[in-house]
């Protein structure tokens, strides 16, 4: 089986807005990746490559040395380096062993680039995200 | 064209990385090395992306060689004189079956897919995506391993730099250990013989992967090469000279009392 399961994708916001065929197509190019305890996933202000989704597992996050509430099933991180694959804002660090879903951008830009209905979902999902955080 | 092939097969740096094509080139001019196969970059995006068929087809030959097994990457673009790669990609040693092995190609593919290698090659300029084949090749258990230039990489003096140190080549390439250093000219000649220190060898588990196994103390501060083992190498040097061309910079190591080649490739700097 490969992909990542796309009733969990249905929950990420960013893919809120896909129709289920186009979401499907987005599922299929996620690949596992797992992290050994302790492992760093991501590093604040290093260069981000990919999206990830937490299958099982827990991970702890810190912004500028401050921690945040910690990670687990069915949680995810890096929508943000998967569009501009800029610098990672936390630094991510698997707690316990950690099994992901991964999607990196050089994976994901043809899918969008090739399917404007995938682009379109991907408009209306942050639109709604800029409107609920002008709302905040 | 097959996507899983012997390394004497490999020929198209484009399909199988360069380090396959070179240890392809090695095993073809009959240098010694550790078998091994070579898989093409698009079976490894679809043993990452866990299709089954792949993964079936790398199981399959992996069978055929002993194990245990180190898993390498050979990334299209990777070792470039202008470009070098060292340790953006992992190498993953004593894989101790083949079924192991889709696991380990899949960590392989996310190596060269990391946040630390797209940063590097973003620095480099290496803007496409990147794409990886994976050399397998039994793992030796070396009483000695090392490194060898064979041109000096920091003077650009036409002689033999040679660093080795017990057990396992990854404590030298890591630098976990300050390795014995020789020198050995054109000739043949050794020049100089300097002891460094050796406190740990690094070792497989019987478990898989590796430990750091301390070095006896009448070890540590000893040659770990003989005048027999550097004619050896420099014979090594001058075969690897003759197939690839000029300054390589060689990975090596003694086994069962034979000397086997790892990787040969070009060196990236040298100081003339």
């Amino acid at each position: 089986m490969s992909g990542a399961p796309v009733e969990v994708l249905q929950q990420v916001p960013l893919f809120a807005e896909l129709r289920p065929e186009d979401l499907a197509q987005v599922a299929r190019v996620f690949k596992k990746r797992q992290f050994a305890a302790g492992e760093t996933v991501t590093k604040e202000g290093s260069g981000g490559a990919a999206f990830f989704l937490i299958e099982s597992g827990e991970a702890q996050v810190s912004v500028r040395g401050h921690s945040r509430p910690p990670l687990g099933p069915g949680d995810h991180f890096g929508e943000v380096a998967l569009i501009d694959g800029q610098e990672r804002s936390a630094t991510i660090t698997a707690n316990t062993d950690l099994v992901c879903y991964g999607l990196t951008y050089w994976d994901f830009q043809p899918l969008v680039h090739g399917n404007a209905a995938i682009a379109w979902g991907l408009l209306l999902a942050l639109a709604r995200l800029l409107r609920a955080a002008q709302n905040d | 064209m097959s996507q899983v092939v012997p390394l004497a097969e490999a020929h198209e740096e484009s399909v199988f990385g360069s380090k396959a094509v070179g240890l392809g080139a090695a095993a073809r001019g009959g240098l010694p090395l550790p078998p091994g196969i070579a898989l093409a970059e698009s079976i490894v995006e679809d043993v990452a992306s866990g299709e089954e068929a792949a993964i079936r087809e790398v199981t399959d030959a992996a069978s055929a060689l002993p194990v245990p097994l180190a898993v390498r990457s050979s990334a299209v673009d990777e070792d470039g004189a202008s470009a070098s790669f060292a340790g953006q990609h992992i190498t993953l040693l004593n894989i101790r079956t083949a079924e192991e092995v889709s696991d380990a190609v899949r960590e392989v593919w996310w190596s060269a897919n990391s946040d630390s290698a797209i940063t590097y090659r973003q620095r480099v300029g290496l803007l496409h995506r990147p794409s990886v084949g994976v050399v397998v090749q039994s793992l030796l258990a070396p009483t000695v391993a090392g490194v060898m230039f064979t041109r000096n990489p920091i003077s650009g003096a036409d002689e033999r730099i040679i660093e080795a140190s017990w057990g396992l080549g990854e404590a030298v390439v890591a630098a976990q250990v300050i390795p014995d250093t020789y020198r050995v000219d054109r000739s043949g000649q050794i020049i100089e013989r300097t002891a460094g220190y050796k406190k740990i060898a690094i070792r497989a588990l019987p478990t898989g992967g590796t430990f750091e196994e301390p070095v006896a103390s009448e070890l540590t501060e000893a040659l770990c090469l003989t005048d027999d083992d550097l004619g050896e190498l420099h014979m090594l040097a001058t075969r690897c000279e003759t197939l690839y061309g000029p300054a390589r910079d060689i990975e090596w190591a003694i086994a069962d009392g034979r000397l086997y080649l790892l990787q040969c490739r070009a060196i990236t700097r040298t100081g003339h």
